[in-house]
């Protein structure tokens, strides 16, 4: 009796969950965009005599099943819980929870990267610094593991190998060594970047690297809405969020936004309330990611202006910067050729600060 | 398509067994037969065509053989299926293989073929081939009704990875199965079981094998974690795919032989091959090595028949040369132990069994190494012979991160498991009747997770 009860409950239970999932696969509501790991979903492919007998249609319908599965989050949680928890693997998809913070486990170091990115600067370099009075710097932004890595035994890419190596390769830029100002605490627990709040350090070490002295006084904002970072949603995992505070002040204010991001000038401001409220608030320092943008300063304390090659995170410090200087414009050579630059800065005597950080380098493939 | 996909879970089984279950008996042969065109085209559109030819080939050869039989037209019959499905498999698996090495020999430059293998060629030719052989020799009768002999050949459950059916096995039950509660029941368990192998060991065991063939920084200890992962990683592949096979199976009605029993718990090589892979083993020795002579034949033609059925056992799990140096090195240890070690190792169980785990992950480093250079390298490294440290950071960092898995791998690789559950089961069955369908029911969510998330999730054999 007890066994045919047995038999009887592992058929239903089996079958429900079958059948359960296949239903609401099949019928249930469907997104097109991934909130947590920030990419558009696979779409129902087309079904015809060439996509059969040519396999996409299958490949694509795999990709397609897995990427509208019910609860798909809450499944990726699950596996994320029992990688960590009861198998204690380090990783997961590369990813791990140390001391509350999330992070990538960056292991191997590419010197095929950072060749490229090297290659990448030195085009700009040669093609537009060389002959001009500009003054060009270089400072590289270490990334959580490099912090979480150095407190316990986890395996870690060899970052004093990194910046020696970017900066025998670049060495007609002066290295400026932000290394030593930087903590963990610096970083916010669910995301990749450094807290803005928690760098006014940095802005002033970089800015007295390059003869200015940025000391403004902010007034630390916080948004209103919690902020679940980038490693949140790879990870899947229920973390608390994170608070985003940012620096704001008058002279910030009074600053003239400009996005090149379509080809066309548009206005913009520092602090995008927009993006704030949107799928990753981080967007908010400087409308997020964009080819070419300028911030102009009609309070400078100097007519200098600055150019930041950069990544994301010279997002969030550019506004610690632009009280000494009249303009600076960022520019990220992942969106836009760096041959393209010319057309909209003409290189003279400004500053011109290369700000990138060990993931960008180590993974500099899109740099163009 | 896998068995561990979401496509074949929750979108192509929830459909075969609708329609399986509502069609009337004299049906569902029909229905398993399409479905598994469907299954089998899903990864292999093109060629649906060639199993089809292969099985037409096999279906008019089957009755040719009975028509004729006692007659020289039956044994032409026999000889032309064994020449249209070796031909098909030589043509497809090993052509690019000999043309290689005729051009590395004589220095000529034949260009290659180039030919995708078809997925699961290699069983379903078995398959046709014990077929044509049984009613030839008068084991079955030729079966007349084609469907029936298709749905034999592309059933899906053991159609890509095995266990090799034969059709001796299943004739009956192609015509009379029993269809049950209880045995749905078990066929559930026995897949969830194979679907938890493949997802938790196997798959994770692969990632530990594919850190060290990527590493530039080996270690002695790396060299031994590898050999010991991936042994176990292509254990757990392999039988987790044949009970995913087996309990398929039994919700369909059939009964498939077992495939696996427990190799690493042997204590000679003798033994293990006598509980591992145990349809290709039996199918060697009842096609091959019986017609050969088996050792009923003197000294010198008994070694050569284990040296031609190794060889081939070899070649037919991949063509290239460290598959066939693979199976003569099984050759080699059998005929060890037939001409010296049996009676000690047979004595000395202990020591057997630690002979035995040294000569298998030995085995499938050669088997699994992409060249010999590494295997060789990877051997001389696990013996300190290449001059390589002991461990490094890396090396227990891996260790440190895979060690659950490699200690329940190890666990799950004896029959302590299964012993455990039926002591549970003894003493309190009430227990175990409700902890049964949860563990079906969490490993089944568990997996769907792990599914959701991974896309590492390529079958071992699934080109052999």
């Amino acid at each position: 009796m007890k066994y045919s009860f047995k038999n009887i409950a592992s058929v239903i239970g089996a079958g429900v969950i079958v059948f359960g999932f296949s239903l609401w696969g099949l019928f249930g509501s469907k997104g097109d965009f991934s909130e947590s790991e920030r990419r558009v979903l696979a779409k129902l492919p087309e079904a015809n005599a060439e996509t059969i007998f040519s396999g996409k249609f299958m490949s694509d319908f795999e990709n397609y099943a897995l990427d509208h599965f019910p609860m798909r989050d809450t499944f990726r949680g699950i596996k994320s819980a029992s990688v960590l928890g009861f198998f204690r693997q380090k990783e997961t998809n590369g990813l791990y929870i140390q001391d509350g913070y999330l992070a990538k486990a960056e292991t191997e170091l590419s010197d095929e990267m950072l060749s490229h990115a090297a290659e990448r600067f030195q085009h700009i370099y040669d093609t537009f610094l060389k002959d001009t009075d500009t003054n060009v710097y270089f400072s590289i932004v270490p990334d959580k593991h490099y912090f979480l890595s150095e407190e316990s035994s986890r395996l870690s890419l060899d970052y004093d190998r990194l910046v020696s190596e970017m900066k025998s390769k670049t060495k007609y830029m002066e290295y400026i060594d932000i290394f030593p100002l930087l903590s963990i605490e610096d970083y916010y627990r669910t995301d990749t970047h450094w807290r803005q709040e928690n760098i006014t350090d940095v802005a002033a070490a970089i800015g007295s690297a390059m003869g200015v002295n940025p000391d403004a006084d902010y007034v630390t904002l916080e948004l209103d809405k919690p902020f679940y970072g980038v490693y949140y949603g790879q990870l899947a995992l229920p973390v608390k969020a994170d608070t985003l505070y940012y620096l704001n002040n008058s002279t910030l204010d009074e600053c003239t936004v400009t996005s090149y991001n379509t080809g066309l000038p548009v206005e913009k401001s520092v602090y995008d309330m927009e993006k704030a409220q949107g799928r990753d608030p981080y967007e908010m320092f400087l409308c997020g990611a964009d080819p070419l943008i300028t911030i102009e300063n009609p309070n400078a304390k100097t007519d200098k202006e600055l150019v930041i090659f950069r990544d994301s995170f010279g997002s969030s410090l550019a506004p610690l910067l632009v009280e000494e200087y009249s303009k600076i414009t960022l520019v990220d050579i992942r969106y836009m050729q760096s041959g393209a630059i010319g057309s909209f800065v003409q290189f003279e005597n400004q500053d011109v600060l290369f700000l990138y950080s060990t993931l960008i380098l180590n993974n500099s493939l899109a740099m163009k | 398509m896998l068995f561990s996909s979401i496509t074949f879970l929750y979108y192509f089984f929830p459909i075969v067994l609708i329609l399986y279950f509502a069609a009337p008996k004299m049906l569902k042969n029909a229905v398993l037969l399409l479905t598994s065109l469907v299954f089998y085209g899903w990864g292999e559109p093109k060629y649906v065509f060639l199993m089809i030819i292969s099985i037409i080939c096999g279906y008019i050869c089957g009755l040719l053989i009975e028509k004729y039989k006692g007659k020289a037209q039956s044994k032409i019959a026999l000889i032309a299926s064994c020449i249209i499905s070796l031909g098909m498999l030589g043509y497809f698996k090993y052509a690019d293989f000999f043309i290689d090495n005729f051009n590395a020999v004589t220095g000529l430059s034949v260009p290659l073929l180039k030919l995708a293998l078809p997925i699961g060629i290699s069983f379903y030719t078995f398959q046709i081939l014990s077929y044509t052989v049984d009613v030839y020799r008068g084991s079955v009768p030729a079966q007349r009704n084609p469907i029936n002999l298709a749905a034999y050949v592309t059933m899906f459950p053991q159609l890509i990875a095995g266990p090799i059916v034969r059709y001796s096995d299943v004739a009956k039950q192609l015509d009379e199965r029993t269809h049950s509660i209880d045995k749905s029941a078990e066929g559930i368990k026995r897949f969830v079981c194979g679907l938890s192998k493949k997802i938790f060991i196997a798959n994770i065991l692969g990632e530990l094998a594919g850190l060290f063939l990527a590493t530039e920084q080996q270690s002695v200890l790396f060299c031994w974690m590898y050999a010991a992962a991936y042994s176990l990683q292509i254990y757990f592949d392999f039988s987790g795919y044949s009970d995913m096979a087996i309990g398929l199976g039994k919700i369909l009605g059939f009964d498939f032989m077992e495939n696996f029993n427990y190799p690493y718990i042997s204590s000679s090589v003798t033994e293990f091959w006598r509980r591992w892979h145990i349809s290709l083993g039996s199918w060697f020795r009842d096609y091959v090595y019986i017609p050969l002579g088996g050792n009923r034949v003197s000294k010198l033609k008994w070694f050569r028949n284990i040296f031609i059925v190794w060889m081939l056992t070899g070649f037919w799990h991949g063509a290239d040369w460290n598959f066939i140096v693979w199976g003569l090195y099984f050759a080699f240890f059998l005929i060890l132990e037939k001409l010296y070690l049996g009676k000690f190792l047979s004595k000395y169980k202990a020591v057997g069994h630690c002979y035995v785990l040294l000569a298998v992950m030995i085995s499938f480093v050669i088997f699994g190494a992409p060249d010999f250079r590494l295997a060789f390298e990877c051997i001389k490294g696990m013996f300190g012979m290449a001059g390589l440290p002991i461990a490094t950071a890396e090396t227990l960092h891996y260790l440190r991160s895979y060690a659950v898995i490699i200690v329940l791998a190890v666990i799950g690789a004896t029959p302590l498991p299964k012993k455990l559950y039926a002591m549970a089961e003894k003493k309190s069955a009430a227990i175990t009747a409700i902890a049964e369908p949860v563990a079906i029911v969490v490993l089944l969510l568990l997996s769907t997770a792990y599914l959701v998330d991974g896309s590492f999730n390529p079958f071992l054999y699934f080109r052999f």
